[in-house]
């Protein structure tokens, strides 16, 4: 386990160093990805032009849950963008094989070939809205809260990664790059807004079957002391619970598996 | 030079559906966007407001328009062109028996094919989900294609500017974000133009992006006279000549300091 860890962050960091080569598409990356974010947050801010709340949140806390999930997310981008093009990079082109030929899980590898560029650029804005809307909430920044939001932070990332990890493997027969994961992906948009405002259908779809309101709605809700709430403190066990998932389901598909070279 | 456009569009529709998996996922992804809208648009009504005259039917009708029309207007021709300048395809395209732009305007129609399928689809799924209003005529209704037509070509003119600087920086990832961001906020996707705060309204009604979405669905519901529309019309054929004119010099220039990988 702890080896596999070991080797899982020198296989991320040298994939992260090649990518450091290319300066300029990091740059246009991150920047772009900022772009992208922005016209959401004008969304955000021409609504609240006509409201002074949503469901009980105002202009401010919703740019912090918001935050708290660009938070989240650029950990996933970070450390699991290798989901994404399973099929395409690896499976199809037969560069798999050589990977399940490796003393490591295959799914060590592929997680470990993440690069992305993207990631830096949700961490800014993150950084930038976290800390902007808890001063203007009057939120006394203590070390405690930094450690707390780093923590959900991470764990969030990981919540996040593992739901993609567990649709990656449709890579394995789709061939090509992975729009499953990226459909799947985009339901985080879902809980970037107060879970008050749907109705039950979708509550039970992102707290319970994809949970992705443990990346953002109940951290914030805890930062925010809305209301005394201890489902905060299940985070850490639903993300031990979808990794468990997810590995079994890679394993399930490893032996399914049947290469497409020669 | 019809038949030549046709010939193309026919065959880059028929990439784009080989990929039918493709087009149901991103069916979903639409979907998905349009039901965060809903809902943040049903909390705010929920309250009782009334936003300056829409009525909540009103509001979630304009999104399931924006979104089932936004494939239409916003898949372009940028990333294709791209590639094609980075991948020294441009050579072969620029010696080609049709002209650059008729080439692109082919793969553009194309392209439209298959995002009016599936915007119908997106409509229809999100029509029977949430309900919808009906166009206020059939008159209204013809206007709004008619307007619709026109607009994807303005798009088209305002794509071949973005791509041309593909030529001196080699990536277009950069403007196509830059182009994204344009069209979604002065089109009127992210939210009806008239909730806009007043300075945000003036920069869109001097662009003419506004007329792709925001215009046609407001002709939809009935709310622009006949000779406002033919106004909106004559406007989309001038903003048409005018970006053809800035395409077509932006470039020639281009083509003349063009210097290509592997040519």
């Amino acid at each position: 386990m702890i080896r596999n860890i070991k080797l899982y962050f020198s296989f991320l960091v040298a994939s992260l160093k090649r990518m450091m080569e290319y300066r300029v598409d990091c740059l246009v990356g991150m920047v772009s990805q900022i772009a992208f974010q922005i016209i959401e947050l004008v969304f955000i801010w021409i609504i609240f032009q006509h409201t002074d709340n949503i469901a009980g949140w105002n202009f401010e806390q919703l740019l912090l849950l918001y935050g708290i999930m660009m938070l989240s997310i650029s950990i996933t981008d970070l450390l699991f963008d290798s989901t994404y093009d399973i099929g395409k990079r690896l499976i199809r082109k037969g560069k798999f094989d050589t990977i399940l030929l490796r003393p490591v899980h295959p799914l060590i590898s592929v997680l470990g070939e993440s690069e992305t560029s993207t990631a830096l650029g949700y961490m800014i804005l993150s950084i930038v809205l976290i800390v902007s809307m808890l001063i203007k909430l009057h939120i006394s920044i203590t070390v405690l809260l930094i450690i707390k939001i780093l923590y959900f932070g991470i764990l969030g990332g990981f919540i996040i990664g593992g739901i993609q990890t567990i649709f990656s493997i449709a890579g394995f027969w789709t061939y090509k790059s992975n729009e499953v994961v990226w459909s799947v992906f985009q339901l985080h948009k879902l809980a970037e807004y107060p879970i008050e405002i749907y109705n039950r259908f979708i509550r039970i779809l992102i707290t319970i079957i994809l949970p992705f309101a443990f990346a953002s709605y109940y951290p914030a809700v805890d930062y925010l002391e809305i209301e005394q709430n201890y489902i905060i403190y299940i985070v850490p066990l639903i993300t031990i619970i979808i990794w468990i998932i997810a590995v079994s389901v890679w394993n399930w598909a490893l032996k399914k598996y049947r290469s497409t070279g020669n | 030079m019809i038949n030549k456009i046709l010939a193309i569009a026919k065959q880059n529709a028929k990439e784009g559906l080989y990929y039918r998996f493709d087009l149901l996922l991103y069916i979903f992804n639409f979907i998905i966007e349009i039901t965060v809208y809903v809902f943040i648009w049903l909390a705010i009504y929920n309250k009782g407001n009334q936003i300056l005259g829409m009525t909540f039917e009103q509001v979630t009708t304009y999104y399931i328009l924006v979104v089932s029309l936004n494939p239409i207007i916003s898949w372009g021709i940028n990333e294709t062109m791209g590639n094609a300048i980075r991948e020294g395809e441009i050579l072969r395209e620029l010696l080609n028996p049709i002209s650059y732009f008729n080439y692109y305007f082919g793969i553009r129609i194309g392209e439209l094919i298959e995002s009016i399928i599936v915007g119908i689809i997106t409509f229809i799924i999100c029509a029977l989900l949430f309900g919808v209003l009906l166009p206020s005529s059939l008159l209204n209704f013809i206007f709004f294609i008619i307007v619709i037509s026109l607009s994807v070509v303005v798009v088209y003119f305002f794509e071949l500017i973005i791509g041309t600087s593909a030529f001196y920086t080699n990536s277009i990832w950069g403007v196509e974000v830059f182009k994204r961001a344009i069209l979604s906020i002065f089109s009127g996707m992210i939210a009806p133009i008239s909730l806009f705060p007043e300075f945000l309204q003036k920069i869109a009604n001097t662009l003419p992006f506004k007329d792709c979405i925001y215009t046609p669905i407001s002709i939809y519901f009935g709310e622009l006279n006949n000779i406002e529309i033919i106004q909106v019309i004559l406007k989309q054929f001038i903003w048409i000549l005018i970006l053809y004119i800035i395409a077509k010099i932006l470039f020639n220039k281009a083509v003349k300091s063009v210097t290509v990988n592997g040519g």
